[in-house]
């Protein structure tokens, strides 16, 4: 069953005509350059925007599921962490279980899964950006959501905690969940199992990596030349 | 602040039964302080009705002028609240957004024209109006999602437009001196002769609190974001204007009571989170309490020392607002 499918998803002047299927247990990847409509799909397919065609979760469609029960079948985590009010660290993460009655399940291990144990008593609004972007990952994963869809998760985390936040992503996706993720780093792609290019608001590609990440396709959506060449690789010890 | 999280969970608990303390004391001093100097065993026959003088006093002066100010104070404390967590800015307050001069603008013209004589309901539907419209207009000028700055420009705006209604009602609607001088008195914002009739123009002000009591916890997730509240479960549509509304209505009943009272919405709630946090299920019974506890401690310092409650909030709230600017970031 596909976890997460758009029909036809337009946004005027933002995104065109995109359509994509995503099998529960997928980690996927979206792709383009900066203004390509990475965060708006993102947003359609969390049902924060309409849609203009048809997005469905696990074969419902989302304008049909209540407001309610959105909270528990797929969870956000928008680009940029704006805090104006000093909630703690583990307040925030917490409010995760907002659509499961605030059980407080799981809250504790979201918290050490990201890292934040030690900030858990700290405001937010006293976090360092990648901090800041932790905590709301956590909150995704707090929500215990089968559908995760993240903006460019990666982007302020130092290199370490970009891995564990890969590594986690894919233990959630073994566990059968489903995420959908944007990210610029096109070297994370390869651990990936399905890549979207999205090229000025339209679907440009689609499929596993390998096959999609060609020399000409970088060129044409990126304008950047790829080369195989020996490089630093970093690991989690 | 460097406390454990236990002893900050355990101030924040005692922070509320220490308000309704206060609030309390405050009321038993509104019940013996007044310009007739009664003792309190007389003061106790007139709450029993064994003196008539007594009782004339206490029910018809005392009384009433202590619920209007305790209704003022916990509805534009809560509205301040409503508005910080709506629009994610912790500026944001009934006064500065212009909600309370469209319910001046209204108020002033039901007394202008002669309407407010007609009914008790003309004046707060007036108020309700002008309130309704400004919020309207906030909320066009400041589309979400806007800074900070734009939403305190448009209330700058909104408000100099407002007061520019209520300058021509005063200077060409108005046919007698005596109606000239009621709304004077009554823009500076005062609880000088309040009494039944006014209390019952506020008696809205209870219900408003209590449909706002339970919205504590979808407030929380609302004021770190929309689009993040939505995602988390919460009808951010149906919070915003259930949100929107009881903020409006409890701003303009209580401008239709007590005229302008400035600061209550910036000042109470800025002080409650500074002692209890963030999470709202907290802070909205605090703001309530707190803000009732403010305006009648205000009305009580205003009545010593012979200044109107607008005056004495204005006095209060106009240097703490400038020491918020200095430390704001």
């Amino acid at each position: 069953m596909n976890a997460l499918e758009l029909d036809h998803a337009t946004v005027p002047g933002r995104l065109t005509d995109v359509s994509l299927a995503l099998p529960a247990g997928t980690l996927a990847g979206l792709v383009g350059p900066n203004g390509s409509g990475k965060s708006t799909l993102l947003q359609i397919a969390a049902g924060l925007l309409p849609p203009g065609g048809d997005v469905q979760w696990a074969a419902r469609p989302v304008a049909d599921i209540p407001m309610a029960d959105r909270g528990r079948l797929a969870a956000w985590v928008p680009q940029e962490a704006r805090f104006e009010f000093g909630f703690t660290v583990r307040s925030v993460v917490a409010q995760g279980r907002f659509a499961h009655g605030d059980d407080g399940h799981g809250v504790d291990d979201a918290l050490a899964q990201f890292d934040l144990m030690a900030l858990a008593e700290r405001p937010v609004t006293r976090l360092s950006g990648g901090e800041r972007q932790r905590v709301l990952l956590a909150r995704a994963l707090a929500t215990d959501a089968p559908l995760q869809l993240w903006d460019e998760p990666l982007a302020a985390l130092d290199v370490r905690h970009a891995l564990a936040t890969l590594q986690l992503a894919r233990s959630l996706t073994r566990g059968g969940k489903t995420l959908l993720f944007s990210l610029h780093d096109l070297r994370v792609a390869h651990c990936l199992d399905l890549l979207i290019v999205l090229h000025e608001g339209r679907r440009r590609a689609i499929g596993p990596p390998a096959t999609v990440l060609t020399p000409a396709l970088l060129l044409e959506v990126f304008g950047v030349r790829a080369s195989i060449a020996p490089d630093l690789m970093l690991q989690l010890p | 602040m460097n406390l454990t999280p236990a002893a900050s969970t355990r101030r924040a608990r005692a922070v509320f039964p220490a308000v309704l303390l206060l609030l309390a004391a405050l009321i038993i001093v509104a019940l013996l302080v007044g310009d007739v100097p009664l003792s309190p065993a007389e003061i106790w026959a007139g709450l029993c009705r064994q003196d008539a003088h007594a009782a004339t006093i206490i029910w018809d002066l005392r009384v009433p002028r202590l619920l209007v100010a305790m209704a003022v104070g916990a509805a534009l404390s809560a509205s301040g609240l409503v508005m910080q967590a709506y629009f994610r800015n912790s500026l944001a307050s009934p006064d500065l957004l212009g909600v309370s001069g469209g319910g001046t603008a209204g108020a002033v013209i039901a007394i202008g024209t002669g309407w407010a004589s007609a009914s008790l309901l003309v004046l707060p539907m007036m108020a309700v109006l002008g309130s309704l419209a400004a919020t309207g207009a906030v909320l066009i000028l400041a589309r979400r999602g806007t800074g900070p700055e734009r939403l305190l420009l448009a209330g700058i705006a909104l408000n100099a437009l407002l007061g520019a209604v209520t300058g021509y009602v005063l200077t060409n609607f108005t046919v007698s001196y005596e109606r000239n001088a009621q709304i004077i008195f009554w823009m500076l914002g005062g609880l000088e002769d309040r009494g039944w009739k006014h209390v019952w123009m506020a008696a809205p002000i209870p219900l408003a609190a209590a449909l706002l009591w339970p919205l504590g916890r979808p407030m929380d997730l609302l004021s770190l974001g929309a689009d993040e509240a939505q995602s988390l479960g919460v009808d951010v549509r149906a919070l915003r204007r259930r949100l929107l509304a009881l903020a409006t209505v409890m701003t303009a009943l209580a401008t239709a009571v007590a005229g302008t009272v400035g600061f209550v919405g910036l000042v109470v709630p800025h002080v409650l989170r500074l002692l209890v946090g963030p999470e709202h299920r907290r802070l909205v019974p605090l703001a309530l309490a707190g803000g009732a506890t403010f305006v009648l401690a205000c009305d009580l310092l205003g009545h010593l020392a012979g200044l109107r409650v607008g005056i004495v909030t204005a006095l209060v709230g106009g240097p703490f607002f400038l020491w918020l600017l200095r430390r704001a970031p």
